[in-house]
């Protein structure tokens, strides 16, 4: 296992930049996940690090070695597809063994290191089996096995679970997290669903038209998100457009008046983003907190745990509270009258409105 | 249900499939029975018959036309020039047509119904037609012999018109499209992330293509071989054009036979041709797919 080093690597068609200056340092051992919509460069990305795409420019060193311009074949990367893309003529064994053969290991060491492999994949017992009479599941597990048996410097994975159903993804999510755990692997995984990249990833990168929008934890994504793209591809947010009037409070569109946290730096169109599960929802207006604004219940969601009650405050917005389903807990129908009221600190406001709604 | 109940559904099921399974067969069935089958049956018949000068076909149950093809070296050597010259084509159209058809298979711009609409011009035009073609170009004063004379390149012309190497080139030329098509066809339906997994597992271009494209398109090989296999042994109008009055093969061998009256003999070569073919296609079939038996 060695760290992966990306300085500044582009790749450009004609004018059109699939990825534009991602410099990024994925630590040994750790578990990075590209997260981002379709065409926002992440899986360029991960094919450049594999070898399959060559950067414009910049350059991609693995441990100590740069390997830029390397063909994907001297690169010891192990790479898991989106479709597994087993060989459909060999079996599960033989499929194992294919990157063993290739780097000459002797056949005696070859046997057991594939039986171990695939007895970390739980598979042992399927070794002579031909991919198409395996599972989805399993044949996910197969190209784990086949991408890990020649130990790799890095496990690249490119959307490796969105062609399983719901629950099994759930499975393989915590087993892929423990197997890199176990063994020490560098990782890259490449994603568009947040969910799973909040539960998986050491460490995030959310990209959109080819750049890198920001770099962190989960907390630090969902609590500070750098730019209004993040706030809202990360977890879910109520946007309100409108500018900051300078003393620290925020002018909506619709009229309202919010309290929030001083962004003087901001001139101009402005977006407030405010997570639902920071919103208070009661009867009579809030005291403990600044912001507090009546409105009336449009619509109300239930999730089970949760409920998401959307209250519409005046013509042009709608702020959307998510409360527990709990005992005790002020529980609104539609129709309602009601306050919603939350902290300063909650909102955080960024420059311009984007395709702001709401 | 019971097992009866559920043993005579079953049965039911069976016997709608076999009456819509006779539907769909059976049309192309009767065509083949009736254009192939019947009258191969015929000239099988005849080539167990004599040949009388005079009297032409005499009926007889003999093998003496097998006996003559197998005893006279004249007519042997007509069936190994066959043979080398069918299996030449063959090889050579693989090698062509292979690098030819991935490229076409893997190409991904909208001219690619253009691309493919060129490999199979030549075949708009007829084998004769063609073959007259590459007559002007390798004869004595031909456009090959011409322009490498005046480049200084050679003095006295090649003698390409009327050789073995005239026929297999003209018949390279009139296989390598549907060699082409058939290749491509089932490359096209090779997963291209196959390849990228190969190459990311540490094959180079080399073992990938052994280890993993050749045993996924064996299907296309062997289809592809098969129909210029036998498109080479049956070939008629491009030896006859190219390969001038020495040079001979079995199929021109089989007509000469026709318009000679000898039935019976011309019916027994043309029988060896068909079962040649036959025999060293399923041969070569099962060579290759006891290789790659998964």
């Amino acid at each position: 296992m060695a760290e992966v080093k990306l300085a500044g690597i582009s790749k450009r068609y004609g004018d059109f930049f699939a990825v534009r200056d991602f410099t990024l340092t994925v630590a040994d051992g750790e578990f990075l996940v590209l997260l981002g919509p379709s065409g926002c460069g992440k899986t360029t990305t991960l094919r450049m690090i594999a070898g399959f795409i060559e950067p414009t420019t910049g350059s991609i060193h693995l441990g100590n070695a740069d390997i830029t311009s390397l063909p994907p074949w001297k690169r010891n990367t192990g790479l898991v597809f989106q479709n597994y893309a087993l060989f459909p003529h060999l079996t599960v064994e033989q499929n194992v063994a294919f990157g063993l053969e290739m780097r000459k290991v002797p056949n005696a060491e070859i046997g057991p290191r594939v039986a171990e492999a695939l007895r970390l994949v739980r598979l042992g017992h399927l070794t002579d089996r031909l991919p198409r009479q395996l599972s989805g599941g399993q044949q996910q597990r197969v190209a784990l096995a086949r991408a890990l048996v020649f130990r790799p410097d890095v496990l690249l994975l490119d959307e490796p679970l969105s062609n399983l159903d719901a629950k099994l993804r759930q499975e393989v999510r915590v087993e892929i997290r423990e197997l890199q755990r176990k063994l020490g692997l560098t990782a890259i995984m490449v994603t568009h669903d947040q969910e799973e990249a909040l539960t998986m990833a050491d460490r995030l990168v959310v990209m959109s038209e080819g750049e890198v929008k920001q770099a962190g934890s989960q907390r630090e994504l969902y609590e500070h998100p750098a730019d209004r793209f993040v706030a809202g591809f990360v977890g879910r947010t109520t946007f309100l457009a409108g500018e900051l009037a300078g003393d620290g409070k925020f002018k909506s569109r619709g009229g309202l008046t919010i309290a929030c946290e001083n962004k003087t730096a901001i001139k101009g169109a402005a977006t407030l983003s405010l997570r639902p599960e920071r919103v208070s929802v009661a009867a009579a207006p809030a005291n403990g907190t600044e912001n507090s604004v009546p409105g009336e219940v449009e619509f109300v969601s239930y999730l089970g745990a949760l409920l998401d009650v959307h209250v519409r405050v005046n013509d042009r917005e709608r702020i959307v509270a998510q409360i527990a389903n709990r005992e005790g807990v002020y529980a609104p129908s539609v129709g309602e009258k009601v306050h919603v009221g939350w902290a300063p600190a909650a909102a955080s406001v960024f420059a311009g409105t984007g395709e702001a709604e709401e | 249900m019971t097992q009866a109940a559920t043993a005579a559904r079953i049965d039911d099921e069976g016997g709608g499939s076999r009456l819509s399974a006779a539907t769909l067969i059976g049309p192309a069935t009767i065509v083949v029975a009736a254009g192939i089958i019947i009258p191969m049956a015929i000239l099988f018949r005849y080539s167990l018959n004599q040949f009388k000068p005079g009297l032409m076909m005499v009926e007889a149950l003999t093998l003496e036309n097998y006996i003559k093809f197998f005893s006279d070296p004249y007519y042997l050597t007509i069936f190994s020039t066959t043979i080398r010259v069918a299996l030449t084509c063959t090889i050579i159209c693989l090698i062509l047509g292979f690098p030819l058809a991935y490229k076409l298979a893997r190409t991904e711009t909208r001219f690619k119904n253009l691309l493919i609409m060129l490999v199979v011009l030549p075949l708009f035009v007829g084998n004769a037609v063609r073959a007259a073609g590459w007559m002007t170009v390798f004869g004595n004063k031909g456009f090959l012999n011409t322009t490498l004379i005046s480049f200084g390149f050679i003095d006295e012309p090649l003698e390409i018109m009327f050789t073995e190497t005239a026929v297999i080139v003209g018949i390279i030329a009139v296989n390598l499209p549907f060699m082409v098509l058939t290749l491509q066809s089932v490359i096209e339906g090779v997963d291209r992330a196959v390849e990228e997994a190969a190459f990311s597992l540490g094959a180079g271009p080399w073992s990938m293509f052994w280890r993993v494209l050749w045993p996924l398109a064996l299907p296309g090989i062997i289809a592809g071989t098969i129909l210029t296999f036998i498109l080479g042994m049956n070939a008629y109008a491009t030896p006859v054009l190219l390969g001038g009055p020495k040079f001979k093969m079995m199929a021109p061998l089989v007509f000469g036979q026709f318009q000679l009256n000898n039935w019976p003999f011309g019916a027994a070569v043309a029988f060896l041709l068909m079962l040649t073919t036959l025999i060293l296609t399923v041969a070569a079939n099962l060579l290759m797919q006891r290789r790659y038996r998964r």
